[in-house]
């Protein structure tokens, strides 16, 4: 069915019929404009510009950056073992020893809070781009063909979408029951990612609905060109603003929901570390020993932070209607 | 207006079924069967068997949803297999708990957002405004668990314990036995922590909101008009704008809903509260197949029925929107 190469074909197709391209005509002195000037800035480009300018995204960047990097480096930066317990020193008050104290199996939490930031990152990137990868093309098959697709697909994405997330986060974490290491992680990014298809499927299938009216869509029906070329190269770039930035938000939320399942102790299972977890399981001694529940939940209250201060930066630099 | 409400209470039954069949046939493929546990570690394949022909767990699933259903229908939400309590008469006992903990949790966030949103949208790119736009950061980036943590340190035992830190005081009249003790202080106390860490939020998701839509309604000509015709500020603000900008605020309102729940399951397990939250948990974890659809009932009601609600409190905001 899908010819790209036709498709490109039509499309460098030599314009004929009036048009000139406007750089080779010979540089004449005396009219209204420079007919060499640079092109116009194209959107992503001024999104660019304008994101560099704003504060909220650079602090939200900045923090982004260095827990990426803490999380590619945790082996290097982390001064002991994160799982290695050590009875003779359990519950340890903060020291140089343990900058952040030990638990209550005498394991270090400041290697276990560098260690954790691996979890959280990865599950709230990773879930979130699963669901991105799903809910897209559905969104845009639903909205493009509408009728009976549209009716199927968006039939399922509301079945979702009628559970209360938790709800339905909670029972998938059940029946994937939940375990250590990287599976335990992947089931964890299944679970939200299912949970978040619906989201990207329902904005871009608003999206696609308005675009595929445009002028230019028709012109490419006309040309011929076959449909997936339109919808990836023509529809899918005239709706990325909200996309990204709904992705990036949704990586704040979705690290929430991770740290929620852990904090029920439906996440990733231990030894491996997690912050929600390390966070429950702590509060047990939040009597005598109060900072060990305090730097688990400050790092993820930092890292979605980080998130939702770039997300928010990046909406009002990529769409300022949305603002 | 009486047959739009008629319409979409009728609309609740097919969304309500469908909710809790798809949690009874996700439930019944966990791994794991309830039947193990009541029989403990020392069964026999054949014993475990009879139990399930007991309970009626050999049948196909569809046939134990009808069996399900016909018994709901009839008033009988069915027995936990664990305890062999009736799932109504739990549910019914911790119902109380968990309404007054999102009641008072909403109170706690309307109170906050409101008076926020609007000092934050009158004096825009003020000091005043730039402290409500940071808190809000703040509130929407901090998960509920950690707030309550939070104000477990500050109160409970920062301060020389003066709020409980966990377990619960009925309020007078919702006491599910005879030993239990019941007041309106001894609630209050307990109820007063887990309300602020659900609340703060959602007030902080609010006030991004209505701030927002603020901004935007003070501009619009109803509000210039009524500033030339010598209306003073507060009638302005309370009247005209605040009514119309509710507006979005309440339909994420009415979204925040799901998350209340996912908050309520959160806060009551870190509060130790005997709410709907930890039933439901609780239920889910250990594959008690009746009490989980007990929950998955009340929660789908909860949200479809928050779902009309939204709908209608527009027509009170805004007599423009009419339901025929």
């Amino acid at each position: 069915m899908t010819d790209p190469a036709k498709a490109r074909a039509a499309k460098s197709r030599p314009i004929t019929g009036g048009s000139v391209n406007e750089a080779d005509l010979p540089v004449t002195t005396g009219v209204a404009w420079d007919a060499r000037a640079k092109p116009a800035e194209s959107p992503l480009a001024q999104g660019l510009r304008r994101l560099r300018k704003s504060t909220t995204a650079v602090v939200g960047a900045v923090i982004v950056a260095v827990l990426v990097v803490v999380a590619l480096f945790a082996d290097v930066l982390a001064p002991l073992s994160p799982i290695a317990s050590n009875q003779a020193r359990t519950f340890a008050s903060p020291s140089w020893e343990h900058p952040l104290g030990t638990d209550q199996l005498g394991r270090d939490m400041l290697s276990r809070v560098i260690h954790g930031s691996r979890i959280s990152l990865l599950v709230g990137v990773s879930s979130v781009l699963l669901a991105l990868f799903v809910g897209v093309p559905f969104g845009m098959m639903a909205g493009f063909y509408g009728g009976r697709v549209d009716a199927l697909i968006m039939r399922v994405m509301d079945l979702i979408l009628a559970f209360p997330i938790y709800l339905l986060a909670i029972i998938l974490m059940v029946i994937f029951t939940p375990t250590a290491g990287l599976i335990g992680t992947m089931k964890v990014t299944g679970a939200i990612a299912i949970v978040r298809i619906p989201i990207y499927a329902r904005l871009v299938r608003g999206s696609v609905l308005s675009i595929k009216e445009k002028e230019y869509v028709e012109a490419c029906r006309a040309l011929g060109v076959r449909d997936p070329w339109i919808l990836f190269r023509h529809v899918l770039p005239n709706c990325l603003a909200p996309i990204i930035v709904t992705t990036t938000l949704g990586i704040a939320t979705s690290i929430i929901v991770e740290a929620t399942l852990s904090f029920l102790g439906l996440g990733t299972q231990p030894p491996t570390p997690s912050w929600g977890w390390d966070l429950k399981a702590n509060v047990a001694f939040i009597q005598a020993n109060a900072w060990l529940s305090l730097f688990p939940g400050l790092a993820i209250f930092v890292t979605v932070l980080g998130f939702n201060l770039f997300g928010d930066g990046l909406r009002d630099a990529l769409d300022p209607r949305l603002k | 207006m009486r047959t739009y409400i008629l319409r979409r209470l009728i609309e609740i039954v097919p969304t309500v079924l469908m909710i809790t069949f798809v949690v009874f046939v996700m439930m019944r493929s966990v791994p794991g069967d309830p039947v193990v546990s009541v029989l403990g570690d020392a069964y026999t394949e054949e014993d475990a068997i009879k139990a399930r022909e007991e309970y009626g767990l050999n049948k196909p699933i569809v046939v134990q949803y009808g069996i399900w259903l016909g018994k709901l229908v009839r008033g009988d939400w069915g027995a936990s297999i664990l305890t062999g309590r009736p799932v109504l008469q739990d549910v019914l006992i911790r119902l109380p708990v968990t309404l007054e903990l999102i009641v008072l949790s909403m109170a706690v966030a309307l109170a906050i957002a409101i008076p926020a949103a609007i000092i934050g949208a009158l004096r825009q790119n003020t000091w005043a405004d730039y402290t409500a736009t940071s808190a809000a950061m703040v509130g929407v980036s901090i998960p509920e668990f950690f707030i309550g943590v939070l104000l477990l340190l500050i109160f409970s035992i920062g301060l020389g314990g003066l709020l409980p830190s966990s377990g619960w005081v009925y309020l007078p009249g919702t006491c599910p036995s005879m030993v239990c003790g019941s007041s309106l202080w001894g609630n209050l106390q307990h109820v007063l922590l887990p309300a602020i860490a659900l609340g703060v939020g959602r007030a902080a998701i609010l006030t991004r909101l209505l701030r927002a839509s603020m901004l935007e309604v003070i501009r619009t000509e109803y509000v210039t008009t009524a500033r030339a015709k010598g209306l003073s500020e507060r009638p302005i603000v309370f009247k005209h704008a605040l009514k119309n900008a509710l507006i979005p605020t309440v339909t994420v309102m009415g979204l925040q809903v799901g998350f209340l729940i996912g908050g309520a399951i959160v806060v009551e397990t870190l509060f130790a509260m005997p709410g709907l939250g930890t039933f439901g948990i609780d239920a889910i974890i250990a594959r008690d197949y009746q009490q989980v659809q007990g929950f998955a009932l009340l929660t789908a009601l909860a949200f479809v029925v928050m779902n009309l609600v939204v709908d209608l409190t527009y027509t009170f905001l805004d007599p423009r929107i009419r339901y025929t």
